[in-house]
């Protein structure tokens, strides 16, 4: 077969999946987020269940899925379903919580009219709800996709013990490739990736553009009521102001205390009862599938396995301290080039004009994919100079390139909306520039920044999963850490130690689901405090 | 106690819309309703005025059957109302079109449900557009339309629905001076040409002189809760003339009767 025929078929199989899933969670979405605006039950338990999903990375869970697929569909079906399962997990929350907020928001007289003209449910998704949700669901697309891009690439190849499933798509392709050191088609995938990433970055920057000139309200209906600043109104503004799943899931619960007025004054109008019961039981039945599958993982596990898991859990322990540092000081350096190159970016229209689509298109690029060839040619060069220190700087490169466009894009979108008042001021009183960020642009955009740095936590815990321990980056070098959680993980998933990498696992989704919910929200209520800007968000 | 005066004779006509004993609280336990009585009769432009936050949006909403009262009906014609309904049409205070539809998309929104034929709904929409001057803006998004004319739009839906009474939540605040007399009396005119079956307008709106000039009878809320503290029936001739000497004193009349302290004496019929 002609390999760049090849080539392209593996681009495009990878390319249908990643986008196929983002509108099956858009489609989904929509149903369950009506769902959950019916009935308070089944949106608690919807809503704890995106909390705890998307603040875990799912690649995480990924041996024990893989292997669930494989028991039980088995074959080649079962290894694309597992697949499409782990990026289904990474687009999907994202998606689900915008459009959530979405249907939540939806003005009530907008919900009066279709009221007032007897509106059945599909025509109240039809004209109504679903029109209000598109704009939220543009602002979700590009992270969505990208983080697709991202998990699709290292699903389609994976090593189980001394399994290796594979699915047709780039990933697989480009693995054969490398195995074959056949350097002109691996020049071709990564060029044919390009070409495609960039073609579907251009096409959403289009159709957010799109989505926001048509379907977000005017601007008399929300926001400002008759000149006064209402808390509800701005909680909401906000919220669709965040990009990120953390920060939206933070500021959900800002609204939610100050929506029970609206909730309340929506129960009161509320006529068809029995679809309450409906909304109800698969509020239920949610919960019963997440208890089910813990509850068949726990009782698979034997009692003297038990004992070797609990034994290990201290330097499971110590093994997340030091990814938190890792995920700590990716941060850092995300952040501070972030405020930087942010700012440039958002006070310069030129490079503003080539920078943002750039950063973009390759934040879309997966990383996964790039990397090997990265360290190929760098590693003997740095490794020159750091010594034993080379494989964890490598490791935090991961991190850090799989991750930091988050932060500064979130920055950037949050200078872009400063209002122009606080320019004048700052020129006004000739602010130089570390006073102008210190008193002016950092603490208006923080809770940009802070969703950012959500996100950017998030899927840093991805790059560590991949690079702490990555077998044959190129030949025979393996890249690893000393000490890492991820690293624990990934060794017992790949010697078949499922027990102890689901364990691993668990141990590191409770504590990072707690640790991120509790700092996203502490943080955006410290954003709120300082709120100010809210125009401008979809200049993007 | 209900105080009531009287500006002209008072006509006697059966109710289209009526509300009786409504007692309303919200589920915060704010009471918002003590005991309203209400009624809208057939051809009359009925004003509800009050004190801002007094609850006059959720009276409309209770009229509309959007809102359940506590206690008490809301009849129409007779029947209890008991959910929204196209034939009772709400037109809110904040302007409300979908941004996402044309001016012709967004009125065809109140024949959705109707059984009409696609012609027939476009004939209608077009209808409806053209009364409320609308007529060829058709293709026009709201975004493209100024804030008048998207009321426009929201009243042109509203129409589209043929209903027999129309709840209107502050409809002209949004518009300039112009736009909104024209307005008014567009709709004055069509609720008596008899065209349509709109038999009675409810009207909440915090201009004295766009009370005067519409309606027949004027409730005033006050107090917490709320109640009925007083009812001006209004008979002068049509069409009433803002800039007249007569409409001039009457105003004059309504503010006094308004304004703490209050002139108690009888205003004695123009
Ligand atoms: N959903 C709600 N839940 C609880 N209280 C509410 C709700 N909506 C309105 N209220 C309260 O009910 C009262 C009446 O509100 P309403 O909007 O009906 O007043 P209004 O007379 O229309 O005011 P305005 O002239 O400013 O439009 C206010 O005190 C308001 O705070
Ligand atoms: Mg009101």
């Amino acid at each position: 077969m002609n390999v760049l025929l090849l080539i392209i078929l593996a681009v495009l199989a990878t390319a249908g999946r990643v986008i196929g899933l983002v509108i099956l969670s858009i489609i989904t979405g929509w149903f369950l987020a009506y769902a959950s605006i019916k009935s308070k039950f089944f949106e608690n338990a919807y809503i704890i269940m995106i909390e705890i999903f998307e603040s875990v990375p799912v690649i995480t869970f990924f041996p024990i899925v893989l292997v669930i697929f494989i028991a039980r569909i088995g074959g080649p079906l079962g290894v694309e379903l597992a697949g499409d399962f782990l990026v289904f997990t990474a687009v999907v929350w994202n998606i689900w919580m915008g459009e959530y907020q979405a249907f939540k928001t939806v003005p009530n007289e907008m919900v009066e009219v279709a009221e007032n003209s007897n509106f059945s449910l599909f025509q109240k998704l039809r004209y109504l709800y679903i029109p209000f949700s598109v704009p939220r669901i543009a602002a979700n697309l590009f992270p969505s996709v990208s983080d697709g891009f991202f998990y699709i690439t290292v699903s389609e190849v994976f090593v189980v013990g001394i399994h290796t499933y594979q699915s047709f798509g780039v990933g697989s392709v480009l693995n054969t490739f490398v195995a074959n050191a056949n350097n002109t088609a691996i020049e071709e995938t990564l060029m044919v990736l390009a070409i495609v990433i960039s073609i579907i970055v251009l096409i959403l920057r289009e159709f957010s553009r799109y989505a926001v000139s048509r379907y977000t309200l005017d601007n008399d209906a929300p926001i400002l009521k008759r000149g006064r600043l209402n808390m509800k109104q701005t909680a909401r503004a906000f919220s669709v102001l965040s990009k990120n799943p953390l920060s939206r899931l933070a500021t959900y619960y800002k609204y939610r205390e100050a929506d029970k007025h609206e909730d309340k004054y929506e129960k009161t109008v509320k006529r068809k009862k029995y679809l309450k019961y409906v909304y109800a039981s698969m509020g239920i039945i949610i919960l019963a599938l997440i208890l089910y599958s813990s509850v068949s993982l726990i009782i698979s596990v034997k009692s003297s396995e038990w004992y070797i898991l609990f034994s290990k859990t201290p330097s499971l322990l110590v093994g997340l301290g030091y990814d938190y540092l890792r995920v700590g000081s990716i941060l850092l350096v995300s952040m501070i080039i972030a405020i930087f190159l942010g700012y440039y970016l958002a006070v310069n229209k030129r490079a503003e004009y080539a920078g943002i689509p750039t950063i973009q298109i390759v934040s879309a690029y997966p990383a996964p994919i790039y990397f090997p060839f990265l360290f190929i040619f760098t590693e003997p060069f740095i490794f020159s100079i750091f010594g034993g220190f080379t494989n964890e700087l490598y490791v935090l490169g991961l991190g850090f390139v799989s991750t930091f466009y988050y932060v500064l894009y979130s920055f950037w979108m949050g200078v872009k909306a400063m209002p122009s008042e606080y320019w004048e001021i700052t020129k006004n009183l000739n602010m130089g520039f570390f006073k102008k960020m210190r008193k002016v642009v950092i603490p208006s955009t923080f809770p940009y920044l802070i969703s950012g740095v959500s996100s950017t936590i998030n899927s840093a815990w991805g790059g560590l999963m991949i690079g702490e321990y990555w077998p044959h980056i190129y030949g025979t070098h393996t890249l690893y850490v000393h000490t890492g959680l991820m690293k624990t993980i990934d060794l017992s998933t790949s010697s078949g130690n499922i027990a102890l990498a689901a364990w691993g696992s668990l141990i590191f989704g409770i504590i990072v689901a707690i640790y991120s919910v509790m700092f996203t929200r502490k943080m955006m209520d410290l954003a709120q405090k300082k709120y100010v800007a809210e125009e401008g968000v979809y200049s993007a | 106690m209900v105080e009531e005066i009287q500006i002209g004779n008072q006509l006697n006509s059966e109710p289209v819309l009526s509300a009786e004993n409504i007692n309303f609280s919200y589920d915060n336990g704010y009471k918002v309703f003590e005991n309203i009585n209400i009624e809208a009769g057939k051809g009359k432009v009925i004003a509800i005025i009050g004190p801002s936050g007094i609850g006059k949006s959720t009276l409309l909403r209770i009229l509309g059957g959007f809102l359940k009262p506590d206690s008490g009906d809301v009849k129409l014609m007779g029947r209890k109302l008991n959910m929204p309904i196209p034939e009772v049409a709400l037109i809110h205070q904040s302007i409300v079109t979908f941004p996402w539809m044309t001016a012709e998309d967004n009125v065809k929104l109140a024949m959705k449900t109707k059984r009409m034929t696609g012609d027939q709904i476009e004939e209608k929409a077009k209808e409806s557009l053209a009364r409320v001057g609308l007529d060829g803006f058709e293709e026009l998004y709201p975004k493209e339309m100024s804030g008048g004319m998207r009321q426009r739009v929201a009243i042109a839906r509203a129409f589209a629905a043929d209903p027999y009474v129309f709840l209107m939540d502050e409809p002209f605040a949004h518009l300039d001076e112009l736009t909104a007399e024209g307005l008014r009396q567009d709709i004055y005119n069509i609720l008596f040409s008899g065209e349509t079956p709109l038999k009675s307008v409810i009207l909440v709106s915090h201009n004295l002189t766009e009370v005067l000039e519409l309606s027949d009878e004027i409730y005033i809320l006050n107090g917490i809760p709320a109640s009925v503290v007083g009812k001006v029936n209004v008979t002068m001739k049509r069409p009433r003339n803002p800039r007249n000497d007569e409409f001039n004193a009457n105003l004059d009349m309504l503010y006094n009767y308004l304004t703490p302290p209050r002139k108690r004496e009888e205003v004695k019929k123009k």
